[in-house]
């Protein structure tokens, strides 16, 4: 990355900077209810729009948080910038998209779940490992060629349209934050049709 | 809407907003600071003596890429044994990418002189690429030095100054292939194979 790591932020510090990051991650998830696996399937289902809130929310800041530290020279967003792959991309999103529905938790929020106790997402967790040891495994015999399908090098979508990057980000943002408020009045719309056993049978 | 949340998207809106007056990320690569160009032209380590590029083909050192900047018909004429053609004019021609953005070689340039080869070198750091260097004197002080080397006058003469001159012109002998008593019999190398060294792609995801 750039200057802060690791000029400013030697590995031992970085390693105990993860843990105390970690930490408030799995907490701030607990404390918003991102443990309950029916909040977050509610997107699915139409009675809960909390999930896609969090994920516009946190990309948004993540966007322009980075550019923005990019701009003051202490990061380098360069380092960031993946080859895309669009078939395995795809495929794997549809897996993940399926394990979350089925599931009702995403990696991180299995973890959280887990921490208090939650056996379901105990039996997730486990669930997880046999499918990255299953894939480890299996990756040379199986999953290699997919896996290296579908390249399109470094894809910059604001090369591909001739906009300028700033001001892609800020027509993302206001398309995100449309969304977010339309996901809102939706959200608002379908509780009115829950009756208060619903609402506390969930735990919304 | 809670409040908490119009204040978390306004919040956005403006930082999103600002943004559109910063520049571009790849323009933004490709600027130097007029003092770290200044500095880093007078650096006597972004040039490769005659001697180090002779040591470094005799021992057949595999870290360097030789670049003759020069013009295709100059280049087959005559060049150093390994060397690839790249013209001052083709230096940014995405096909030759891989010779100029790689850390794992040292790029050495060079020319007749050291001009041109410099002015590659000015255009290279310019555009963000590192650790190339120029052959200090180019082909001329190559011809002086290595292919032709001319022995100190007696008073001048150090036991520095001979070990150099030894080693000229025992590397004379090997570059043009001439026998010699002192038992170098080395024939013309064939040219080094050049490897193009792939970037480690970056891979991410998130969960």
């Amino acid at each position: 990355m750039g200057p802060l790591y690791p000029d400013f932020i030697n590995p031992e510090l970085n390693l105990l900077i993860g843990f105390l990051i970690g930490i408030g991650f799995g907490f701030l998830l607990e404390a918003s209810g991102f443990t309950n696996t029916r909040k977050l399937a509610g997107i699915f289902y139409g009675y809960d729009a909390t999930v896609i809130k969090v994920f516009f929310t946190a990309a948004l800041t993540a966007m322009i948080g980075l550019f923005i530290l990019h701009y003051l020279g202490w990061i380098d967003i360069t380092a960031t910038m993946p080859t895309t792959f669009w078939i395995p991309t795809l495929i794997g999103g549809a897996i993940m998209g399926l394990g979350f529905i089925i599931g009702g938790f995403c990696p991180g929020t299995s973890l959280s779940a887990a921490a208090t106790g939650k056996i379901d997402a105990m039996a997730f967790i486990v669930g997880v490992m046999i499918g990255i040891f299953g894939f480890i495994f299996t990756f040379k015999d199986i999953w290699e060629n997919l896996r290296n399908s579908g390249k399109l090098g470094k894809v910059d979508i604001t090369e591909w349209i001739g906009i300028k990057e700033g001001l892609f980000i800020f027509l993302f943002t206001v398309i995100a934050v449309i969304t977010f408020i339309g996901f809102q009045k939706w959200q608002d719309h379908w509780k009115k049709k829950l009756s208060q056993d619903d609402i506390n049978d969930l735990g919304i | 809407m809670k409040r908490r949340e119009i204040l978390i998207l306004l919040l956005l809106l403006i930082g999103a907003f600002i943004t559109i007056f910063f520049p571009n990320i790849k323009s933004q690569e490709n600027v130097i600071g007029e003092k770290e160009l200044l500095s880093e032209v007078n650096k006597a380590g972004r040039y490769a003596s005659t001697d180090e590029i002779a040591n470094a083909i005799i021992n057949n050192d595999p870290s360097y890429i030789l670049i003759d900047v020069r013009d295709v018909k100059q280049f087959k004429s005559y060049t150093i044994d390994g060397a690839v053609n790249i013209n001052l004019d083709n230096i940014m021609d995405d096909k030759y990418k891989d010779y100029l953005n790689t850390e794992a070689y040292t790029v050495v340039l060079f020319s007749n002189g050291s001009s041109k080869a410099d002015q590659v070198w000015l255009r290279l750091r310019c555009t963000d690429h590192k650790g190339i260097r120029v052959m200090k004197g180019g082909l001329n002080e190559w011809y002086k030095t290595i292919i032709n080397p001319q022995k100190p006058i007696d008073n001048e003469m150090t036991a520095e100054k001979e070990k150099q001159y030894l080693f000229r012109k025992q590397a004379s002998y090997y570059f043009t292939g001439t026998q010699v008593s002192s038992g170098v019999t080395k024939k013309k190398s064939s040219s080094k194979p050049i490897v193009k060294r792939k970037k480690k792609e970056v891979s991410g995801g998130c969960g």
